[in-house]
């Protein structure tokens, strides 16, 4: 090889790979504002975003896959956790972590606001279909695995308001137990024990699964639970959930007859 | 023996905070690895949460090595330019600034004091500070350039790379309100700064210290130099396009990222074959072993960090279920370490004992710390890669939850830590080493 075809080669890749990127970055900045809901993109999320920076959130969780490893990631913590589940987190971190911490951070009311409306656009992104553990064909499978949910995957008990689409299947899927099933269901969402409690694959992971817990412990011993989780489990990490009688009458009917007979995937 | 250049003596402060910088930044991966294992209670993350500590591993990691890049361009660009630098005082200046905004940073870490922007955390005024001792640096390299009659290949990737390096960080520098515009400017100072502005500044350096220990013509290597670096710069800028599969930009950067960054071995394959080449080829037998030894491992670690750990998790059918993951871990510790610790650490070696007027020191200690340092890391990145390969599995194929993954994990965290504590001795007695470095006693037979 001669130096001229040595400097041709540098010239060439670096030219032709630089037109090629600056090209296609012009592209994305035209396509951008779709694949990512700009126009949702109001001064409460972009308040948010500073508030997500400001308290280093990046540096032990990932968002859109990005940042550090030592949390989970948050591109669908918002759809993925619901709302309130997102406020106990961060406001009170040592009620849902179990032997990984995270630290406590002061955010005033007024940024945990922005906070959550930011995680919620950030949810709705044009990820194509990343994270995998949130993909579509998953959440709605497990939104078709529920009772009650009727033959139609993602439809019957999911209610009339049209398709439930994208991140919503985490919602739906929550719902879709509960209306198909009466009042207990009804306040085990109510309450949020999915929080932390899976149900046929849906719910939070920190509780131990309940898909079968009627077929594991009587009426009477997930009512004295109810009342006191020690008594049951002298290791338990819950809370008592503070019900009235009737609310935990309901909720023992529930989960009693949860024996996972039939709801399996 | 005395230098051929008086200049050339600034390095040595440089090699020095680096090398500091580097033992402090493995010590904080220990209790970061020791973090994932066990359970730190509450009111420790409460004081010194993992964030922190995390911005001051990775921050320390670009502020040391980056000081080793400009030590060792102060001390070649003397020789290479055949003229003194222009100004020492101005590089010692830009030490202190550079050295002083660090610790600062450091400081404003565990205050709390930051951008919120992974590996970019420095708060802005800081910034402006690490700016300002880039152009200083930029200044005193263009100036002793300009006023040199010599115009080599070497000088021109070399000035090239540094304005390449200061111009990318500049995208750091705006808020963007769109999450996924962020990101998308975030990897042009990361990844065109690892792949593009970092690969230009090393492969000058190499190629310097290739041609100053084999004795191969500077025709030849140059025009290598030509071929890996153009290799680097088609394959690495449009390979940027591998971070967009995921954030919210269109789709065609599936493609666009799968293909270059398929193709990004292939100029780290040609720095290997052409550095074991040069060397096979040597006309001179160099005064050091070791840092032949260096050479060569680097170019292999290289290649199996950047290049082997990066394309197996680089096209996009792979990488939809790994990103973000500890496989990513795995990748950023090899590929830093193969790609520009070594490089670094090499020309330490090849540089200090020059500035101490040491002819041939003896290399047992420095030869057992390359080799103790290269394993540890190594099994280190195998280790990260088991944690990973369980998180995709149980987190991402299954759907469990994180947690459920990273209970799974412990296991190899442990390992991580042990060889994190491993690798920490490891760079405690290379520095000392380096430090104390002694003249060989006269060897048999050796030409020198």
């Amino acid at each position: 090889m001669t130096v001229k075809t040595a400097k041709w080669i540098f010239y060439f890749g670096t030219i032709s790979s630089a037109i090629l990127f600056l090209a296609l970055t012009w592209d994305t900045h035209n396509e951008v504002a779709a694949l990512t809901h700009a126009d949702k993109l109001s001064e409460e999320v972009i308040a948010g975003k500073h508030v997500f920076q400001k308290y280093n959130c990046n540096d032990c969780h990932t968002i859109l896959g990005f940042g550090s490893y030592y949390g989970p990631d948050l591109t669908t913590v918002y759809q993925r956790r619901g709302e309130a589940r997102v406020r106990t987190a961060i406001l009170t971190p040592e009620r849902v972590t179990t032997w990984r911490k995270m630290a406590h951070k002061p955010l005033s009311e007024m940024e945990l606001a922005d906070l959550l409306a930011f995680f919620r656009w950030v949810g709705q992104i044009d990820t194509h279909d990343w994270p995998p553990q949130d993909r579509q064909v998953r959440l709605r499978a497990a939104a078709a695995a529920q009772p009650g949910s009727g033959a139609e995957p993602a439809g019957g008990a999911l209610g009339a308001s049209g398709p439930v689409q994208g991140r919503d299947l985490h919602t739906a899927a929550r719902r879709a137990l509960a209306a198909g099933i009466g009042t207990g269901a009804e306040l085990f969402r109510e309450k949020g024990c999915f929080d932390c409690h899976r149900i046929n694959q849906v719910g939070g992971d920190e509780g131990p699964d309940l898909t079968r817990v009627g077929a594991r412990l009587t009426a009477e011993r997930i009512d004295s639970l109810l009342v006191n989780p020690a008594s049951v489990n002298p290791r338990a990490e819950m809370e008592a959930p503070g019900l009235s009688a009737a609310e935990r009458t309901e909720l023992v009917r529930f989960l009693s007859g949860l024996s996972g007979g039939g709801n399996q995937q | 023996m005395t230098l051929a250049y008086p200049s050339q003596r600034v390095a040595r402060p440089y090699f020095v905070v680096a090398v500091l910088l580097f033992v402090l930044q493995v010590a904080l991966g220990v209790w970061l690895a020791l973090s994932y294992a066990v359970t730190m209670p509450q009111w420790l993350v409460d004081a010194l949460p993992f964030s922190t500590t995390r911005a001051m591993h990775t921050n320390l990691l670009v502020l040391w090595l980056l000081l080793g890049f400009m030590g060792s361009v102060y001390y070649m660009l003397p020789e290479e330019s055949e003229r003194d630098l222009h100004s020492p005082a101005l590089a010692y200046l830009q030490l202190a600034l550079l050295a002083g905004t660090g610790v600062a940073a450091l400081v404003g870490f565990v205050l709390g004091w930051s951008k919120g922007k992974p590996l970019l955390e420095i708060p802005r005024p800081l910034d402006l500070l690490i700016v300002l001792g880039a152009l200083i640096f930029l200044f005193n390299v263009g100036m002793t350039m300009l006023r040199s009659r010599r115009r080599t290949v070497i000088m021109g990737s070399l000035l090239g790379g540094l304005v390449f390096l200061a111009a990318m960080y500049l995208f750091n520098l705006p808020f963007y309100r769109n999450l996924s515009i962020d990101w998308y400017y975030w990897w042009w100072v990361i990844h065109l700064w690892v792949e593009g502005a970092w690969e230009l500044v090393a492969a000058a350096l190499t190629a310097w210290l290739l041609i100053r220990i084999t004795g191969v013509p500077r025709e030849t290597v140059e025009k290598w130099l030509y071929v890996e670096l153009g290799l680097f710069l088609f394959t690495g800028i449009a390979g940027t396009g591998h971070h967009y599969y995921w954030l919210g930009a269109p789709k065609y950067w599936l493609w666009v990222g799968g293909i270059f960054s398929a193709l990004e071995p292939l100029p780290i394959v040609l720095m290997l074959v052409d550095a074991l080449r040069f060397i096979r080829e040597r006309r001179v037998e160099p005064r050091s072993r070791l840092v032949l030894t260096f050479a060569i491992g680097m170019a292999v670690l290289h290649l199996l960090g950047a290049g082997v750990w990066g394309f197996i998790h680089t096209l996009p059918a792979i990488n939809y279920y790994t990103h973000g993951s500890q496989v990513t871990t795995a990748h950023g510790h090899i590929a830093f370490f193969g790609a520009y610790v070594l490089l670094n650490l090499m020309f330490f070696y090849y540089a200090i004992p020059k500035l101490r007027g040491i002819a041939a020191f003896d290399e047992r200690r420095g030869s057992f710390a390359f080799w103790w340092l290269s394993l540890t890391m190594v099994a280190m990145t195998t280790a990260f890669g088991a944690a990973g390969m369980l998180q995709v599995y149980i987190e991402r194929v299954m759907g469990l939850g994180y947690m459920t993954a990273q209970a799974q994990m412990r296991f190899w965290f442990w390992i991580v830590t042990v060889l994190g504590v491993a690798l920490l001795a490891g760079a405690v007695l290379m520095v000392v080493d380096l430090f104390t470095l002694k003249p060989a006693r006269e060897p048999e037979g050796r030409t020198a």
